[in-house]
């Protein structure tokens, strides 16, 4: 993956190893930036108008509200890294938070299996995405497209008013109102994605990602790793879904519909490259959080509400035409 | 092979304008009168507004990119129409003028991010979505304004509305619009450039194509269409509301599909989106007629376009 891992052989000259850690991790290097400039700035502008910085119910429910897009953002970064994209990301969390507010009620043991058949749905949502792209060697934005077409019905199918009910326990274990324990859920997939970048599958993923037909040539079988990523991706929206019904103890068929759009933003936020081949989840969580920070910000500057997506499209511009001119200065000119 | 790769072209399109002609008979055999007259034109007249998004988005789509923020400009055009022209025909020409300039602009945004500062057209259409969205419903007040609730000026509704010759004048409208396109797109050193930059953009610069600039334009283009619908929109239903964009993106890059342009770029005609937009209309209708609920329209749609995709797909793999 490496494109700067130039061989002994070669008479390139040889960059120092951390130059090279910081060029291959750019994107991820300038979205913890981000975040931490604008986890400054809204505590500055807290600190000035509540004169307090802010405390844990702040805190706590900036991390349980971000949950969803974090997993979403993970979910699509594993699709793009192929080189693909997932618009079908808002059907998934649609359909799978449509089951979860019908579907958990009971004993633990019960919620625990219900949640997991909701994951397995999630993952089999990704396979017909997968099975389309990668069979059909099809263009991903068409297929999900129809899929979140697909996706979308099916969810109004199943909850045709917003209603249902997600138990109190259910919620406690997910996304505690005590405390920002949810990061500890975050932690475990950052862990995952550290185990899955050196797993054969990973590998595969980026290696596709970075050039398909010297993947192939290498013996990478590129159909079953696009079918398992899009499995992978559909698996994690399906626990965006279930944290979303947690976070608002209900069901809603329609409230998924804005992650297929947050979910691109977070990822692009969090320095993942929309052509494939680099990023991590890592950043993709950068991006989530960086996403909600905004809302915040502009929520403390006074704006307007009706004016918040213009400030979200302009800061995604503006970010990515940064992003892009910092990466070209820090890898040298090419 | 290049002439059997055109006839697989134009079998496309033939098969997108059967599809439409057999959803027809379809619709005429379950609901006596659907097959009338006046409701294939009104069934028409729906899918004109279709069609001119569709031609920005066959424009964009031909040289492999996307315009995904056709919602808010359809959405943003009418608004801005009712509240520049304040439903006086005295003030028509102006807010047409304006409300298209609005499209042109955020088109030429779009192509500006994209050509020069190198952002991929799916993150750089997205965002401009959101920017006019909020700008929109900020400039509105959400619609709060004095002059939103105002009509349309009646010379565009009757510019939508009337009947010359049997047919309503927005279809007119649209029958020029497609001999004007596939004019353009297939006659014209214009709509050359077009094809050779989807068909390879590096090859087309070393041939001498200006790739910048007639990217540049396409774009603009389809910010031109996409406020064009929105001006007939309103004209169709008087007054501007919020949301009344949101159909438009996944139907217009439906009929695209369907009508056989490659989403690659480079491979299809506005003949065929025009057919994909009359065939995608005539199917709601259909189902519409058949008392279909919401979610089984949406489950339909999204089968029959992945269903086509695999048809057409095999030939577009290289």
């Amino acid at each position: 993956m490496p494109r700067e891992a130039t061989s002994p052989g070669q008479a390139a000259p040889r960059r120092s190893a951390m130059v090279h850690i910081i060029g291959q991790n750019v994107g991820v290097i300038l979205a913890a930036i981000v975040l931490l400039v604008s986890i400054a700035a809204f505590c500055g502008m807290f600190l000035l108008q509540q004169d307090r910085l802010p405390g844990n119910f702040e805190v706590t429910s900036t991390v349980n509200n971000t949950m969803p897009l974090a997993l979403a953002a993970i979910g699509q970064t594993v699709v793009v890294l192929t080189r693909g994209i997932d618009l079908s990301v808002g059907g998934v969390i649609d359909l799978t938070n449509a089951l979860a507010a019908i579907w958990l009620t009971g004993s633990t043991l019960h919620m625990l299996g219900v949640s997991l058949l909701i994951v397995l749905i999630g993952a089999a949502a990704g396979l017909l995405n997968g099975l389309v792209v990668g069979l059909g060697r099809l263009q991903p934005i068409v297929v999900t497209l129809a899929t979140l077409s697909i996706f979308q019905g099916l969810a109004i199918r199943v909850l045709p008013q917003p209603g249902g009910e997600v138990p109190p326990s259910y919620t406690d274990f997910l996304v505690s109102t005590n405390g920002p324990t949810a990061l500890l859920f975050l932690l475990a997939a950052a862990i995952g994605w550290m185990v899955l970048r050196r797993s054969r599958l990973g590998v595969n993923i980026f290696a596709i990602g970075n050039d398909e037909q010297s993947a192939i040539a290498l013996g990478v079988n590129a159909m079953r790793t696009k079918i398992l990523a899009y499995m992978l991706g559909g698996a994690l929206y399906a626990i965006a879904g279930l944290f979303l019904a947690a976070n608002a103890t209900a069901g809603d068929a329609t409230t998924g519909d804005g992650y297929t759009l947050t979910s691109i933003v977070a990822v692009v936020l969090g320095g993942v490259n929309l052509f494939g081949g680099r990023g991590s989840a890592v950043g993709a969580i950068c991006g989530a959080f960086i996403t909600t920070m905004i809302v915040n910000i502009l929520f403390f500057a006074h704006i307007n509400p009706l004016y918040q997506s213009f400030y979200e499209g302009l800061f995604l511009v503006i970010a990515v035409v940064l992003g892009a001119l910092i990466g070209r200065l820090v890898r040298g000119s090419r | 092979m290049k002439a059997l790769s055109l006839s697989a072209d134009a079998l496309r399109i033939v098969a997108a304008y059967g599809a439409a002609v057999l959803l027809f008979v379809i619709g005429a055999w379950v609901h006596p009168g659907f097959g009338s007259f006046n409701s294939i034109t009104s069934i028409l007249l729906i899918a004109s507004f279709v069609g001119l998004v569709a031609a920005g988005q066959c424009f964009v789509v031909l040289i492999g990119g996307i315009d995904l923020s056709v919602p808010w400009v359809v959405n943003a055009a009418a608004i801005l129409l009712v509240t520049s022209s304040l439903g006086q025909d005295a003030r028509a020409p102006y807010a047409i003028a304006v409300t298209l300039g609005m499209g042109a602009l955020a088109g030429l945004a779009n192509a500006i991010g994209i050509v020069w500062f190198g952002v991929p057209a799916v993150v750089m259409t997205l965002a401009m979505n959101g920017i006019i969205e909020g700008l929109a419903l900020g400039l509105s007040g959400g619609m709060t304004c004095a002059a939103c609730a105002s009509y349309a000026p009646p010379v565009i509704a009757a510019a939508v509305h009337d009947v010359w010759l049997g047919i309503p004048a927005a279809l007119w409208l649209w029958l020029v619009v497609i001999a004007v396109v596939s004019f353009v797109l297939s006659l014209t050193r214009f709509g050359r450039a077009t094809y050779a930059i989807g068909n390879n953009g590096r090859a087309a610069y070393l041939a001498g194509v200006n790739v910048n600039r007639t990217t540049i334009l396409l774009y603009a283009l389809s910010g031109m269409f996409s406020a064009l619908a929105g001006i007939l929109l309103v004209g169709f239903g008087g007054q501007a509301s919020l949301g009344m964009g949101a159909p438009y993106l996944f139907q217009s890059i439906a009929a695209v599909v369907i009508g056989g342009v490659s989403i690659l770029g480079g491979r299809g005609n506005y003949l065929g989106a025009a057919a994909g937009a009359v065939s995608l209309t005539t199917l709601v209708s259909v189902l519409l007629a058949l008392n279909m609920p919401d979610y089984g329209r949406s489950i339909i749609y999204g089968v029959v376009i992945l269903a086509l995709l695999l048809l057409y797909g095999r030939e577009q793999r290289e």
